[in-house]
């Protein structure tokens, strides 16, 4: 049925592609719509029976090609998690598809007299059936495959204004951008074909625990004093860090909204770039303890960099968008730091609030006739209130806004809690939790860390039988019996406090930025007449945005946590060699997750968003009079973020420039010594064909063909001095011939 | 009384040969020359139907006469033909004259 849902926007890819242009304004669009809305069905009777019905379809897989000895593998995985992304991906697509049918209406978009309405949905519908099969691969070569198409749609999205020259810009830096991660990527595939040799996951996984307990090549090698494994999961992360705008390569995103809205909160805010945390959930089991630090660290400085700069960006949209990045960093760093759980959890609210905010960007810009620079609105809460108010909604979620204490809150304040609650553990684990309960999480960490299956043995079950005093040896000790046990990931990394700090501090900063979004947006006094008077809201709009709205009320902590929850038992997360760090745990104590930690955590950030929106709306309450003031104070930091850390200027400077420097090197190169060559065997071959053309041409061969002819007509006038046409001269030949041959042979007769 | 042999058939076709010899070499008329290869081949024919008179007794030589005889009408056929077409190029049929391919 999944498989069916992702063939249908496929099917609405090709109607559009080939009779798009027929169907005209708003029937493609409706056709496109009409495709997902199917998908989004076929996705919710799928989340239906497998959630509350527990149907549990087999899995299919077959083999594609052999690649020598290796088995393409090609097949559907289906688990918790692909139920509850493909339903998520559906749903948020079907109602960005309404939006976009209204969003586009307004829109110009003759390019030489044509009409590229249709291509626009023609794109949505294949990006969203390469996002659904990427979701549904259960191999990763498919997921590849699948990966670079979305690619490609972002491609062809971002530059869907390709007749404006920033926008195709913008688009060649995405492409080119993940070009550089998927290199990563796929380097890190050709080292799971050969040592691992299996590019399903679970083969994969199987065989690299194999490697383990024998000290494999992947073990026994090192290389800039990491394994190979390590060095494996690092560069399967790679992938991550293009698609999902982690730093270093996180300067694609910004620019990417050039894209129309709709695209914006599709692919580059609730979907495709979420793409990067799937794949790094995917590949969790290939993942070795440096590499998770790897990726948590990554996370760390992505979350705080592109925080900080959001704080400073005065387009509505690029606000959203550094947001969108440091709510991926939150979701990678969780990954790093095995909140396996909380990172998805994080991911599936994300999606939905950050959708919600961009469409409501979608209409704020709609309707103030393209203007997108949030100093120019303001007060537009009378002209849009529906917009304006789901748009708070979704601040409030990604704010984390929710009462301390309770489990009364919005999404983003239980998910983004549950990657800190992961983060405090691993800083502060021990010392400040109380021991027995510290134990169980110590030992759920771990359950078996590098063992072996252990049939039914979860971590946190034999953790409760484990005596409180052993600790974690204890668990280790008992799982790892028989072959090589390193403590793998123990629990508590004073070196970690650092991962905990930068996002509870970020965690005070995310909510200030979002709130002066908000507030420059919709509140204070209009600051630009011309726009405000312009201010409209239109239905076939601001329908999806109180349908997501809702959505993210409501959906979160009921559906999305404990499907995911669900996952990691059945991806086997335990017996990866690296268990993640609340796996275990939580998949047996549920929603137990706020104890102790939790209240603590809620203390000091669960009342963040309160800090961060006053400060916000303290210093804009009377517009940007004090901001301004504030700015010139600070004015080096104030710059620095502004240039966004100056990643832009550096890559220019470095890779721009570099391969500008590189093409006046080859230039000149091509200049003096090519063309010097190419003049010299010009001018040395004119030399050459004048002498031969002069001498032996006119001499030589022509003398030749000239002699023989000569020649043949002497010899002719030799030779046909007998043939004078004469027949009684021929028949005179003849009768001599006959009496010399008459002659020889009476001579031979008689001797 | 003197009994034909061999002998008498072989001069005779000896004389016939050099009168169709000399013929052909004298004669400026194409038709003369004709005739002259006429008598040639009937000489030819002549020497076998004797040969195979006097020395086989069987009727080899005789058949290959008839195919002479045969070939020479169709030679004569085409013969004539080429003449025709001589003169109504030339409006003779003196060989002597056909020398247009002579330089």
């Amino acid at each position: 049925m999944l498989v069916a849902g992702v063939a249908v926007p496929l099917v609405s890819f090709l109607l559009l592609a080939l009779f798009g242009a027929r169907l005209g304004k708003p029937a493609s669009g409706w056709v496109a719509t009409a495709a997902i809305a199917t998908s989004c069905v076929l996705a919710t009777i799928v989340l239906y029976q497998w959630h509350f019905a527990g149907v549990r379809p087999e899995p299919h897989v077959f083999t594609w090609a052999n690649l020598g000895t290796i088995p393409l593998k090609v097949g559907v995985n289906l688990d918790s998690l692909t139920v509850i992304m493909f339903f998520m991906v559906t749903f948020i697509a079907t109602w960005i598809h309404v939006f976009s049918i209204g969003y586009m209406a307004g829109h110009s978009d003759e390019v030489d007299g044509e009409s590229k309405y249709h291509r626009f949905f023609a794109y949505l519908g294949l990006f969203c059936f390469s996002m659904l099969g990427l979701v549904i691969a259960s191999s990763l070569l498919f997921l590849f495959i699948f990966w670079e198409l979305v690619g490609l749609c972002s491609y062809l999205l971002i530059g869907y204004y390709f007749d404006k020259k920033s926008a195709s810009n913008a688009a060649m830096k995405a492409f080119i951008t993940n070009r550089v991660g998927d290199f990563g990527f796929i380097i890190g595939l050709g080292m799971v074909v050969l040592f691992l040799g299996d590019l399903t996951l679970d083969g994969a996984a199987k065989a690299l625990r194999v490697q383990y307990a024998e000290n494999g090549t992947l073990f026994a090698h090192s290389f800039l004093g990491l394994s190979l494994a390590t060095w494996m999961g690092m560069l399967l992360f790679c992938g991550a860090i293009g698609k999902s705008a982690q730093f270093p390569l996180h300067v694609w995103l910004p620019d990417a909204m050039e894209g129309p809205t709709p695209v914006s909160a599709l692919i580059h805010a609730a979907t495709m770039v979420a793409a990067g945390v799937y794949l790094v959930a995917r590949i969790f089991v290939l993942l070795t303890p440096e590499a998770q630090t790897f990726i948590a660290i990554i996370g760390c400085i992505t979350l705080a960099l592109a925080a900080l700069i959001a704080i400073v960006q005065t387009d509505i949209k690029r606000v959203l968008a550094y947001s969108t990045i440091s709510q991926l960093g939150y979701m990678i760093l969780g990954m790093g730091l095995g909140a396996w759980i909380g990172a998805l959890f994080h991911l599936l609210t994300h999606a939905f609030f950050k959708a919600l905010m961009f469409l409501g960007s979608g209409q704020v810009i709609e309707g103030c006739h393209h203007e997108q620079d949030m100093r120019k609105m303001g007060g537009l809460r009378h002209k849009m209130p529906v917009t304006c108010w789901t748009f708070f909604i979704g601040v409030l979620a990604i704010a984390g806004a929710g009462i301390p204490m309770t489990q009364i809150g919005l999404g983003g304040f239980f998910s983004k809690d549950e990657i800190l609650a992961v983060g405090w553990h691993r800083a502060y684990g021990q010392g400040e939790v109380d021991a027995a309960h510290e134990m169980e999480h110590a030992a759920a960490a771990m359950p078996g860390p590098w063992a072996q299956a252990q049939g039914a043995g979860h971590g946190a079950v034999t953790a409760s039988d484990t005596p409180a005093g052993h600790g974690h040896e204890a668990a280790a000790g008992e799982h790892g019996e028989g072959h090589k046990v390193t403590p793998a990931w123990p629990a508590h990394r004073p070196g970690h406090w650092l991962l905990f700090l930068v996002p509870v501090v970020i965690a005070y900063v995310t909510p200030f930025y979002m709130m002066r979004a908000w507030w420059l947006t919709f509140m204070g006094k209009p600051r630009d007449e011309h726009v405000y008077h312009h201010a409209h809201e239109s239905k076939l709009m601001y329908v999806p945005l109180i349908v997501l709205a809702v959505g993210t009320l409501f959906s979160s902590y009921f559906l999305f946590r404990p499907m995911v929850a669900e996952a990691v038992s059945e991806i086997g997360l335990q017996q990866a060699l690296v268990a993640s760090y609340d796996g275990g745990h939580h998949a047996e104590a549920g929603l137990a997750i706020d104890h102790d930690t939790h209240k603590y955590l809620s203390m000091i950030v669960g009342g963040a968003f309160v800090v961060g929106f006053l400060v916000a709306i303290a210093i804009y309450w009377n517009g940007l009079g004090l901001a301004e003031r504030l700015a010139r104070t600070f004015q080096p930091v104030h710059t620095l973020l502004v240039r966004k850390f100056y990643f832009d200027e550096l890559y220019g400077a470095a890779f721009v420039g570099g391969v500008l420097v590189i093409k006046r090197l080859l230039y000149a190169f091509d200049k003096y010594i090519v063309d010097g060559i190419v003049n010299l065997s010009a001018a040395v071959t004119e030399r050459l064909s004048r002498f031969a053309g002069n001498v032996l041409d006119a001499r030589g061969v022509d003398g030749a063909v000239n002699g023989v002819g000569k020649l043949a007509l002497e010899l002719g006038g030799v030779v046909r001095t007998p043939q004078d046409g004469r027949i009684r001269n021929y028949i005179l030949f003849a009768l001599c011939g006959a009496g010399v041959v008459l002659l020889v042979v009476v001579r031979a007769w008689a001797s | 009384m003197l009994t034909i042999g061999l002998t008498h058939y072989l001069i005779l076709a000896a004389f016939m040969f050099c009168c169709g010899l000399y013929v052909m070499t004298i004669k400026r008329n194409a038709v003369g020359i004709l005739i002259g290869v006429e008598l040639i081949l009937n000489a030819a024919s002549l020497n076998l139907v004797a040969f195979s008179r006097y020395k086989t007794g069987l009727l080899d030589g005789q058949i290959v006469a008839l195919f002479v005889i045969v070939l020479a009408a169709a030679e004569a056929a085409i013969a004539i033909a080429i003449f025709v077409n001589y003169y109504n190029n030339l409006a003779t049929i003196d060989v002597d004259r056909g020398d247009s391919l002579n330089g």
